[in-house]
């Protein structure tokens, strides 16, 4: 690459105001995070003890915290599975018909532009047990549906939700997956005299391999942040923690629990899980992960 | 006979180049110590194989690169720590390097912008280059929407609007057809030579080096291999390596002995050495250009029999691709006009003893040095 | 070559289109219970069609302070507004210059820097939220744009789409430019921001989208509803203790939450699309 050479004070004038923030707004807040997750403040918010792993040993032990990962995983794998199926189906469809793809591809693509926090308020408006439509059709085929009650509906009801949202994104990025595949590669295949069923699933599917695992990824890490929003906006963790996240998690025993040391830790582990996460990624696709 | 562009003298330009080294952080040597003087107005050739060195000796010349160790003046100023833009020169790349979203006038007008030329002065100077190269009808447009050929005299263009004391080629006309490749070269030389800049020119390409240049470096292995013109290194290639890079198809080489003024070939053929050496059966390294194997009809002492594997007639002259007789050397005649052999024909070829080549089987240095002063064009001793 | 099968191609057409009409139920069904008044939604199933009040509920949250929020939803979508612009032209403007100094200078500890900025891309906000939190209060950050703004910028996604740009612009450029006389910000003027444009666009698009719908961070850092974005503020006007929930008023503010987005992305959808792809990269 040419650079310039004779330049010494220029590049970090144009560093500082990047290092500045990333200093400020990253690396001392996690500094803090790890620090804290070794303290247990006293309830007035006036010393702090040093309490080595206590804080972890805690965490760890506690059934509530295992159940939240469970929740964020089942979020994950409901929201990844749902969302990619759906978007696959039909960006195969919109690939198919050739006429129209562009235009299906804009009528398709503006949920993605829609705050999880609108979504998950929209949705729980269709299944309001009183008002809302679906719930209606669902009353009608004998399903008693209160996400205000029921657990299970209330986590169905944020997957719902995310699948509408995340579909979009992952049919952006599915079309434009399957449009670059060779025809040429479809048309060795046709000659080969393997059928279009066939074709899918030994030609496209696997070339849309680096594709579907990006988005595996993405929709992940969705499930585990960004699903916050629809979370707080309809059932706030509940009923009885059913969709209590492990975000969730640290923000309730941070900023309602106020239990200061058992949070870092909470945003500790959980910064190692993410760091894995991205690191897989790096490993397979050495691409990145943008959230 | 030199005209200034813009109707100012042209200054003066001379560069000399005094052991220049180029080492890289990773400890490797791209270059071992050039030494190089170039006159005014000459246009020099650096040519030789990918990664000769070339190509960093251009950049580096350009102020692209910075210069290990060694001194670069222009005009007898030294220029080693300067930038590039400092150095008054002008570079034509390899891609062009058009900026692909300024119009083809302010492309050519960059420079000038960057100096604080004024915007008046720019657009006279910038039609006239226009004009001296024919892109008048295009300065409005943008480099995508030129042919390869039009992007390349925008390239030019860019390069005498300024008026540099020196010009720097690399490999310019690489990305062109063969047949605007031929006519681009002769473009170039007759813009050089009507605005009498130096230029240094990068070519990987000998044919391209032959007919452009005032003198040829070639170069290997980050040394200079000989400084010329192109008949003398021609006629006089210093190296076997010089030997085998000038001239297309390249010279035929064979492994012969040496015994006083007779050189015996693999094959039993025995011809006249072009220096009487004091030498008793040493092994040497003969080399003959294919247009100096001429073909006789019967085969005596001083004969090579061989047998025809491919032929190329070129309508001009024929190539007969032929394997020497009970051996498995393979060589190259050129033989005059349409030729009848066939595949299979045994051919008789009779080097022409007067232009022979003896190179030493060890380090490939050239044998009878003290014929050089024979060869046609003697070498310019520019060597600083 | 594809085989044409028109009964196969009216099928996949009916099914997208099916498709279409399911993602766009739950906006219909908002914009019809938005037009109703309280009574008149609370009479059954929602409705499929439009009611009597035309845009009156729009008009309703929009002039008049909003019951439970304390203030009217123009003022939220003024501070969405702010924030979204804010972390997408900050991010912007300074992913452009670290960019341009990780991939166009050479200096002492410049991998440092660079794997400074980049782990960042690895911890999302929400991971490191109580003590990016306690730091904005210490800096008196709380109920501000700039505590809005700020952390949210601290992340390297553009600075890596950037970063991945410009080593796709060919040397010779620079090269050329330094021939040219022109030096690192002549050239960051003249040439790379020009041939950035349609980057900038595309980054403007996914950083507008993501500032909009921040959740968590905004939530927290915005007592005062002088500072409330429009996202945070529907689950207020939901969480009734006993009356009912005011869906016309809830999902007219919904709708006007969606608006600036949904109308930044079908307008720029060819940057978005384009920046989106090239993110994954």
């Amino acid at each position: 690459m040419a650079t310039f050479q004779r330049h010494r004070l220029t590049p970090w004038l144009l560093l500082a105001p990047q290092l500045v923030i990333v200093a400020v707004f990253f690396f001392w807040p996690a500094a803090q995070a790890v620090l804290q997750a070794f303290y247990v403040e006293d309830p007035f918010g006036l010393g702090r003890t040093f309490v080595a792993f206590e804080n972890f040993a805690r965490v760890l032990a506690s059934a509530e915290y295992y159940r939240a990962l469970g929740i964020t995983v089942a979020f994950s794998i409901g929201v990844a599975l749902g969302a990619m199926a759906l978007a696959l189906l039909l960006a195969v469809l919109a690939d198919r018909v050739i006429k129209g793809a562009h235009g299906y591809k804009t009528l398709l693509i503006w949920p993605y532009a829609v705050a999880p926090a609108v979504a998950g308020v929209l949705w729980m408006f269709m299944l309001d047990p009183e008002l809302g439509l679906i719930s209606a059709w669902l009353g009608a085929l004998g399903i008693d549906w209160n996400h205000q009650l029921n657990g299970g509906q209330a986590m169905a009801l944020v997957v719902m939700a995310s699948i509408w949202k995340q579909m979009s994104y992952n049919f952006v990025f599915f079309l434009a997956g399957l449009q670059a595949i060779p025809r040429s590669l479809l048309e060795a295949a046709a000659i080969d005299n393997a059928g279009p069923w066939r074709r899918f699933w030994t030609i496209t599917f696997p070339l849309l391999s680096p594709t579907s695992f990006f988005l595996l990824v993405m929709n992940s890490v969705y499930a585990f942040f960004e699903i916050f929003g629809t979370i707080d906006a309809t059932t706030a963790g509940g009923p009885g923690g059913a969709t209590r996240t492990l975000v969730y998690k640290v923000y309730e025993d941070g900023f309602i629990g106020y239990d200061l040391g058992s949070s870092a830790a909470q945003s500790v582990l959980l910064m190692l899980l993410v760091g894995l996460l991205t690191l897989l990624q790096f490993r397979y696709l050495e691409r990145k992960v943008q959230y | 006979m030199t005209e200034s562009l813009h109707g100012q003298d042209t200054a003066m330009a001379t560069l000399s180049l005094n052991a220049l080294r180029k080492t890289y952080p990773n400890g490797f040597t791209a270059l071992h110590g050039i030494d190089l003087s170039i006159d005014d107005g000459e246009l020099i050739v650096v040519v030789g194989p990918s990664g000769c060195g070339k190509s960093t000796l251009l950049r580096m010349l350009a102020g692209l690169e910075s210069i290990s160790d060694g001194e670069l003046a222009i005009d007898g100023r030294r220029v080693n720590d300067l930038e590039p833009a400092e150095r008054d020169i002008a570079m034509v790349f390899q891609n062009y390097a058009l900026y692909p979203h300024m119009s083809v006038a302010d492309n050519m007008g960059y420079a000038l912008k960057n100096r604080g030329v004024p915007k008046a002065e720019r657009r006279r100077k910038v039609e006239e280059t226009a004009r001296l190269i024919g892109l008048e009808d295009l300065l409005e447009r943008r480099p995508r929407q030129l042919s390869g050929g039009q992007r390349q005299r925008v390239a030019m263009g860019r390069a005498i609007v300024r008026e540099p004391k020196v010009f720097l080629f690399d490999e310019p006309l690489s990305n062109l057809d063969a047949k605007l490749r031929v006519q681009m070269r002769i473009e170039i030389r007759r813009l050089q030579k009507r605005l009498g800049v130096t230029a240094v020119y990068v070519t990987h390409d000998q044919v391209e080096a032959m007919t452009l240049a005032d003198r040829l470096v070639v170069m290997n292995g980050g040394h200079i291999e000989q400084v010329g013109t192109p008949m003398h290194l021609y006629e006089c290639p210093a190296s076997r390596f010089v030997a085998g890079f000038i001239g297309s198809p390249a010279m035929n080489f064979l492994d012969a002995r040496q015994t006083h003024g007779t050189l015996t070939l693999p094959c039993d053929t025995r011809i006249a050495a072009p220096s009487a050496r004091d030498a008793i059966d040493t092994p040497v390294c003969l080399g003959i250009r294919p247009e100096h194997l001429l073909p006789v009809d019967e085969p005596d002492d001083t004969t090579l029999t061989t047998r025809v594997e491919l032929v190329e007639p070129l309508g001009a002259d024929t190539l007969a691709h032929v394997r020497l007789e009970g051996q498995d050397e393979p060589l190259v005649a050129r033989l005059d006009g349409v030729h009848a052999v066939a595949e299979g024909d045994t051919l008789y070829l009779r080097p022409d003893a007067d232009r022979l080549h003896l190179f030493d089987h060890e380090t490939g240095r050239r044998l009878d040095d003290k014929d050089i002063h024979s060869c046609p064009s003697s070498p310019s001793s520019h060597l600083a | 070559m594809r085989y044409r099968r028109p009964g196969l191609d009216i099928a996949s057409h009916a099914l997208l289109i099916l498709a279409l009409l399911a993602f766009c139920l739950p906006v219909w069904l908002a914009i019809t219970a938005a037009t109703h008044d309280q009574a008149s939604l609370y009479t059954g199933t929602a409705p499929l069609w439009f009611g009597e009040q035309g845009l009156g509920n729009f008009h309703a949250v929009l002039s008049e302070p909003v019951a439970r929020l304390g203030t009217d939803v123009a003022r939220l979508l003024f501070n969405s507004t702010v924030m979204a612009l804010g972390i997408a032209c900050g991010k912007i403007f300074i992913a452009i210059l670290a960019a341009y100094a990780i991939v166009f200078f050479r200096f002492p500890l410049r991998r440092l820097c660079f794997w400074l900025i980049f782990i960042t891309l690895m911890l999302p906000v929400e991971v490191r939220i109580m003590p990016t939190y306690k730091i904005a209060a210490d800096l008196n950050l709380l109920n501000s744009y700039a505590g809005l703004i700020l952390p949210l910028i601290a992340s390297a996604t553009a600075t890596f789409l950037f970063r991945q740009f410009y080593l796709t612009v060919p040397p010779e450029l620079l090269e050329a430019a330094r021939v040219d006389g022109a030096g690192p910000w002549r050239f960051l003027k003249d040439i790379l921001l020009p041939l950035s444009k349609t980057n900038i666009a595309a980054l403007f698009v996914i950083m507008f989208l993501y500032g909009w719908n921040q959740y968590l961070w905004p939530l927290l850092i915005t007592t005062e509803s002088d500072y409330m974005t429009i996202v945070v503020s529907l689950k207020r006007l939901l969480s009734s203790a006993d009356n009912l929930v005011p869906w016309q008023a809830v999902m007219a503010t919904a709708l006007l939450a969606m608006l600036p987005p949904v109308a930044v992305i079908v307008l720029m959808q060819r940057y978005f699309v384009k920046g989106l792809v090239d993110a994954e990269k």
